[in-house]
C-alpha cells in the first residue's frame, strides 16, 4: 500500500475503469475443468485467472503428518513466473506460504474433516495471470473445485476484498487501486452462518470505514456465492 | 480417475493390441490425440499459448527480461526453459523442489527449441556485451495425460511464436516487435510397449511401457535433437523406424502449428 | 442469510449447505445443524423409506459391506493383501478371506501386485477402514482381459433400467462383462470386442446426463 498519494482513483463516485464503488470486477467462474484431479476450477475475476484443483480424500502423506482422528487440509497457493509483469522465480515464497497456511485454515472449518480419519485432502491453487485480489481468487476457486470433488462440507467459502481509495471505501480493488490506494482488506465468509473464516487488513481505517468496509466485503462475498452456485449447477446440468 | 494401479491385465491387453497396431482409445499406433492449440491469453507475459494434446494440457508463458550477456557470447541473448510440474496436474506430483522428471522435461523441450536455432539470439543484442533480452520459458503442466514431451514443446513454440520484445516498457524503443522466429522445431515421443512401440502414449499407456524415445526435427526434416528415457531399451532398428514415422506424423502438429500463426 | 435453498421433491440438485425440508431420518451425505438438515456435497436429495439421503455426483469411491468391486493389488504383506478399490484408502484382503491355502510370507505367489480380483466389500468399520473378500459367491482372481474406471456414480446408468443398457452392450460386442460398484468395470474377449465395449462405457460416462444417450450407444455398437 503506497498510502495517500495525489494519484486520482476515483472522481465523482466513478473509479477509473469505470466502475462504482460497489462492483465488483467481471468474473467467470467454471466447475470440472482438469480431468485428473479429483475435482477442479477455472476463475476469471477481472484479468486474474486462476486454477484449482482437489485430490482426496486420500492417504496423507508425509505420514507424520497424519491426524488419528481427522483429515487435514493441505493446501498450496503458488503464482507462475509469468502471473505478474516482473517474473516471478518458481516456488513458494514467503508471502504464498503464508497464504497456503491460512487457506488451508479457512477450509479446516467448513470440510467435514472428522469423516476421513488419518485421510489428507490436498488443494492446489495455481495463479496464471495476477491482477490485485489473488488471494480472494484463489480461495474462491478452491472452494468450486472442492465442492466438484464431492469432499463433503457445511458450505463453500466465497471471498472478497474491500479497502480504501482517495478516502473513500470501495469493494474489490484492480491492481492499480491496490498499488496507489490506503487500505485492503480482504474477507472470507461462511454464507449460511456468515462467520469469517478470513480476514486481513493493510493500511488504515478508521473504525466507522472499517465497519463500512466490512459490510461491502460481505455483500461482495454473498452476489461471488451466487456465481459459485451457478457454475456448479451448469456443469451437473441439474437432470436427472 | 487416478492412475496409481495400472493392472497387469490392462498391460496384456495393451501390448496385443499394440502387435495389431491398435491401442486402447481406438488409435493406431502412429496416431496423435486431437490437439488444440489457443495463444496470447495472458497480458502479463510477453507471449503466451495453451495446448491440449488429448486430456494434457499444458500452459506456456513467455517473459523477456533485461540482463548481461554470457561471457563467452557477448553479443548474444539467452534463453531458459523451466517447467512446472503443477500437484494439480497429477496426484503423483507432490509439492517440492524439481525432481529429475521434470528437470529431463525442461532440458529435453530445451535443447529441441535451442538446437533448432528457433529463435534468433543475436537479434536479441542491446549493447553489445552489456546488456541483452534473456528469454525465459516457463511451462505450467495443469493436467497430465502422458506425453509431456511433445504437449511442452508444441506449447513453448505456440508461446514463441506469439511473443513480442517489450522494448516500450522497458524504455528500449519506441514500439514493440515481435519475436522474430527462423522455424519451427516439432518433437515427437515414442514408447516401448511389449514389443511394439507407439506414438503419443496415455498416462496409462506410459505406466505400462518400458522405455521412451524423443525426436526433434525442424520443417526442412531434419534432427534437432533426440533423448532415450526409462530404464528399458529399443532395438537399433526400432529407433530408426521411430525417427523415419516422426517425420510422417508430426504434420499433424505442425499444421495445428500453422493454424494459429 | 442467502445461500440456503429449501427442497421438498426429490431430483432437484443440491450443493453444500442446502437446506433440506424433511421428516425423515438423516441418512448420507447430510449433515444436521440446529435441529435441521442439510446437504454437504453436490448432489440429489432422494426421501426414501424414511431417510433423507444426498447421493453425492462426484468423489471417490464409498465402500458398502455387499457391494461387489474389482480390486487391483498395490502392496503385499505376509498374511495380507492391500487392494486398491479407487476409494480413499487401499482395502485390505485377509488371507482368510482369500479361499487360498495361504503359507505365512507367500502370499504374492497367490496375488502380486497390479493383479486383479472380483470381490465383495466385506466389513466397513466406524473409523473407515474397509475390508474385502474372496470368498463369496462368484468371486474369483481375474486372468484375462481388460479392466477400465469410470466415476461410480454413473454404474447405475452403465446398468440401465432392468440392465437393458449392460445387456445392450454385452450382446453387441460379445464380449463377458463385470461392473464393480466402485466404478471398475472388467471386460473380456476379442481384442476389438473389447475396445468396442469400452469405447460404449466410456461415452455413457462422459455424457451421463445427456439426452438420446440410448440412441446414441445403439449407434455406436452397430460399427
Amino acid at each position: 500500500m503506497a498510502g495517500q498519494t495525489d494519484m486520482e482513483l476515483i472522481k465523482n463516485g466513478i473509479r477509473k475503469d469505470g466502475r462504482k464503488p460497489d462492483e465488483l470486477r467481471e468474473i467467470k467462474i467454471v466447475a470440472g475443468v482438469l480431468d485428473n484431479a479429483d475435482g477442479s476450477c477455472y476463475l476469471e475475476w477481472g484479468n486474474n485467472k486462476v486454477y484449482a484443483g482437489v485430490f482426496g480424500p486420500m492417504e496423507c502423506h508425509p505420514r507424520h503428518k497424519q491426524k488419528a482422528d481427522r483429515a487435514i487440509v493441505q493446501a498450496r497457493y503458488t503464482m507462475a513466473p509469468f502471473s505478474v509483469n516482473d517474473r516471478k522465480r518458481p516456488g513458494l515464497d514467503r508471502r504464498s506460504t503464508e497464504i497456503s497456511y491460512i487457506v488451508s485454515q479457512a477450509f479446516e472449518k467448513v470440510v467435514m474433516v472428522e469423516d476421513f480419519p488419518k485421510a489428507s485432502i490436498r488443494v492446489d491453487m495455481q495463479v496464471v495471470e495476477a491482477h490485485a485480489g489473488t488471494r480472494c481468487a484463489a480461495l474462491t476457486a478452491a472452494s468450486v473445485a472442492l465442492a466438484d470433488a464431492g469432499i463433503p462440507m457445511i458450505d463453500m467459502i466465497p471471498s472478497c476484498a474491500s479497502g480504501k481509495i482517495n478516502d473513500v471505501v470501495v469493494l474489490d480493488l484492480n491492481k492499480e487501486e491496490d498499488n496507489y490506494g490506503q487500505a485492503d482488506l480482504p474477507l472470507a465468509i461462511i454464507p449460511s452462518t456468515g462467520e469469517v473464516v478470513l480476514l486481513q487488513l493493510d493500511g488504515h481505517l478508521t473504525p466507522d470505514e472499517f465497519e463500512l468496509a466490512m459490510d461491502l466485503a460481505t455483500s461482495g462475498c454473498m452476489d461471488l456465492y451466487k456465481k459459485m452456485r451457478d457454475a456448479l449447477e451448469n456443469s451437473y446440468g441439474g437432470k436427472k | 480417475m487416478s492412475n496409481d494401479s495400472v493392472s497387469n491385465l490392462m498391460k496384456g491387453h495393451m501390448e496385443s493390441l499394440a502387435k495389431e497396431g491398435k491401442r486402447a482409445d481406438g488409435r493406431g499406433i502412429n496416431e496423435y490425440r486431437k490437439v488444440t492449440i489457443e495463444t496470447g491469453m495472458l497480458n502479463t507475459a510477453e507471449g503466451s499459448s495453451m495446448v491440449h494434446l488429448g486430456k494434457t494440457k499444458v500452459l506456456c508463458g513467455i517473459k523477456m527480461l533485461i540482463g548481461t550477456p554470457y561471457g563467452d557470447s557477448p553479443g548474444s541473448g539467452t534463453m531458459t526453459t523451466s517447467t512446472e510440474l503443477a500437484p494439480l496436474a497429477d496426484q503423483s506430483f507432490d509439492p517440492g523442489p524439481p525432481r529429475e522428471q521434470s528437470i529431463e522435461l525442461s532440458r529435453v523441450v530445451d535443447r529441441g527449441i535451442r538446437e533448432s536455432r528457433m529463435i534468433d539470439f543475436d537479434g536479441l543484442c542491446i549493447e553489445h556485451g552489456a546488456k541483452v533480452w534473456m528469454v525465459y520459458i516457463d511451462l505450467h503442466i495443469l493436467d497430465n495425460d502422458g506425453n509431456l514431451f511433445d504437449c511442452c514443446t508444441l506449447a513453448a513454440a505456440a508461446a514463441l511464436s506469439n511473443a513480442t520484445i517489450p522494448n516500450v516498457q522497458h524504455g528500449i524503443a519506441d514500439e514493440d516487435v515481435k519475436l522474430p522466429i527462423n522455424c519451427w522445431p516439432i518433437s515427437c515421443t515414442f514408447g516401448k510397449l511389449g514389443d511394439s512401440v507407439i506414438l503419443d502414449a496415455t498416462s496409462d499407456e506410459e505406466g505400462v511401457m518400458t522405455a521412451r524415445f524423443t525426436v526433434a526435427h525442424d520443417e526442412n526434416g531434419n534432427l534437432r535433437a533426440a533423448q532415450k528415457g526409462m530404464n528399458g531399451a529399443f532395438t537399433d532398428a526400432e529407433i530408426r523406424e521411430a525417427v523415419k514415422t516422426a517425420r510422417a506424423s508430426d504434420s499433424v502438429l505442425r499444421d495445428a502449428l500453422k493454424g494459429i500463426q | 442469510m442467502s445461500g440456503e435453498s429449501s427442497v421438498t421433491s426429490n431430483r432437484k440438485l443440491v450443493l453444500p449447505g442446502d437446506l433440506i425440508e424433511t421428516k425423515s431420518k438423516p441418512g448420507k451425505g447430510i449433515f444436521r445443524s440446529e435441529g435441521r438438515i442439510h446437504s454437504s456435497v453436490v448432489g440429489y436429495s432422494s426421501d426414501k423409506s424414511g431417510y433423507i439421503n444426498v447421493n453425492a455426483i462426484t468423489g471417490r469411491y464409498n465402500p458398502k459391506v455387499g457391494d461387489k468391486i474389482i480390486a487391483v493389488c498395490a502392496e503385499t504383506g505376509p498374511s495380507i493383501w492391500r487392494m486398491n478399490i479407487g476409494s480413499s484408502f487401499n482395502s485390505t484382503l485377509h488371507h482368510s478371506e482369500s479361499g487360498w491355502k495361504v503359507p505365512f510370507g507367500d502370499t504374492a505367489r497367490f496375488l502380486s501386485i497390479g493383479d486383479a480380483i472380483w470381490a465383495e466389500v466385506s466389513m466397513v468399520d466406524a473409523s473407515g477402514s474397509h475390508q474385502i473378500s474372496l470368498k463369496k459367491d462368484d468371486c474369483r482372481k481375474l486372468y484375462s482381459g481388460n479392466i477400465i474406471k469410470i466415476n461410480p456414480t454413473n454404474v447405475p446408468r452403465i446398468i440401465g433400467k432392468q440392465g437393458s443398457m449392460i445387456s445392450l452392450i454385452r450382446d453387441n460386442t460379445k464380449t463377458r462383462i463385470q461392473i464393480g460398484q466402485n466404478g471398475y468395470i472388467w471386460i473380456d474377449g476379442k481384442g476389438d470386442d473389447i475396445a468396442l465395449a469400452q469405447e460404449a462405457m466410456e461415452t455413457i460416462d462422459r455424457e451421463a446426463t445427456s439426452e438420446g444417450l440410448t440412441k446414441k450407444i445403439e449407434k455406436l455398437l452397430e460399427k
